[in-house]
């Protein structure tokens, strides 16, 4: 069967600055990985890593980002990100880092690496809060997280088929 | 300490602080290390086990005369608290004593020039065989575009020489935005030139071997090799280093 195969690359954004949070947004976020990429593979990478570029899922509470890239020129991606430094935005600039957490052959295996993730960092969470009701808050979208078909706690997302 | 939880936050289960003594000026002393305790009063947890994150101390000996490497020999109270070890060999000489006489864990590679020396496969060879393990530092490679041309060059010309073993990639990070997590070195690694499953083990395997090489030089004095010898009285041969004798009982 012929079907275009995509790799997708789920990365938190990491900062000091907690305006920057506020500025994430698709198009800043790719116009900074697509300049990395151009810094340090070139044209070449540039135009490889572009052919079927796009940031899939963003969710700035969390700072999670879902990539999308062919399954090619993933490698020239995933080793460009740790080279991004700033995000650009509404003509400000905030220093960031980029930190890979997977990379999956669907939307749907990076969802479960996604809820998996959030439920340890809860329970993180959950081990240094002191409030009592957010303990009982914690607890309870711990209990609820779960792949569903609607909308579930890690973000809404339809399904890729992967055929264009 | 920003960098520190950062780092925990990112993934990594053992931290090494660095301390750098260049010996240019006329007498340096080499400082306590600083005691990990001192920085956190409880350290925190590693994602997803249960034990606590290690951090250790390190130093680092810029060396461009031979004779600095006599401190290393000496028995100086204060290098023994450090846990690992590293040198960073300015002349091809010295990177030739450095791998085969030298008691370190670490030999620094310089990323941030041209090296002024080509490697040689006998010294490097020696070094595998010893356990000494070679270093590239990447956060250069994030700041400055020149930095990394020089990174990615000396990277390379190392593989060369040596296939890729015995590498380990550390982050020289002074501000917690310049960490990178353990996936985004690993795919660092491909770009110096790495195989995928060389390029993770220089992030993990690699550097455990180090700490176990920096553990051993700190404890180890001798060693007991007991032989059970094939008689029906039952007599266990021990030998020991020169300064005990043995026991024997018959």
């Amino acid at each position: 069967m012929v079907r275009f195969k995509n790799r997708y690359v789920l990365c938190e954004v990491l900062s000091d600055d907690p305006r920057c949070r506020q500025c994430i947004e698709e198009r800043a976020v790719g116009l900074a990985v697509r300049d990395a990429i151009g810094r340090v593979h070139g044209d070449y990478g540039l135009a490889c890593c572009s052919v079927s570029f796009t940031v899939k899922y963003l969710n700035a509470y969390t700072g999670m980002v879902l990539l999308r890239c062919r399954k090619d020129s993933y490698r020239l991606l995933c080793s460009a990100l740790p080279f991004v430094r700033h995000l650009e935005s509404r003509a400000q600039r905030y220093p960031c880092a980029l930190n890979t957490l997977h990379v999956g052959g669907t939307i749907r295996t990076c969802q479960k690496f996604l809820i998996q993730y959030n439920r340890r960092q809860l329970l993180m969470l959950l081990q240094n809060c002191t409030n009592e009701e957010e303990r009982q808050c914690i607890q309870k979208s711990l209990l609820s997280c779960s792949l569903t078909e609607e909308q579930s706690q890690s973000g809404d997302e339809e399904d890729d088929d992967g055929t264009e | 300490q920003n960098i520190l939880i950062v780092c925990f936050s990112v993934g990594y289960s053992a931290v090494a602080l660095n301390h750098v003594i260049d010996f240019k000026e006329k007498k340096q002393e080499i400082i306590k290390p600083v005691s990990p305790s001192e920085l956190f009063p409880s350290l925190p947890i590693v994602q997803g086990t249960s034990k606590r994150i290690k951090v250790l101390t390190r130093l680092t000996l810029v060396v461009s005369d031979p004779s600095h490497c006599n401190l290393l020999r000496s028995t100086s109270a204060n290098i023994r608290l450090y846990d690992v070890i590293a040198v960073y060999p300015k002349t091809e000489k010295l990177f030739h004593i450095a791998c085969t006489t030298l008691d370190v864990d670490l030999v620094c590679i310089n990323v941030t020039e041209k090296l002024p020396f080509y490697f040689r496969r006998p010294p490097v060879n020696m070094a595998i065989d010893r356990g000494i393990y070679f270093e590239l530092l990447y956060t250069p490679a994030i700041k400055d575009s020149t930095m990394r041309r020089y990174t990615i060059s000396n990277a390379i010309s190392l593989m060369q020489i040596c296939k890729g073993k015995n590498i380990v990639i550390s982050s020289a990070a002074e501000r917690p935005l310049e960490l990178r997590g353990p996936y985004d070195v690993a795919n660092l690694g491909l770009l110096f030139g790495l195989s995928e499953s060389e390029a993770k083990a220089a992030v993990s395997t690699n550097c455990r071997a180090t700490m176990l090489h920096g553990e051993t030089r700190k404890t180890a004095c001798g060693v007991v090799y007991t032989v059970k010898k094939p008689r029906k009285v039952e007599e266990e041969e021990a030998t020991m280093p020169a300064c005990k004798k043995a026991k024997t009982q018959a």
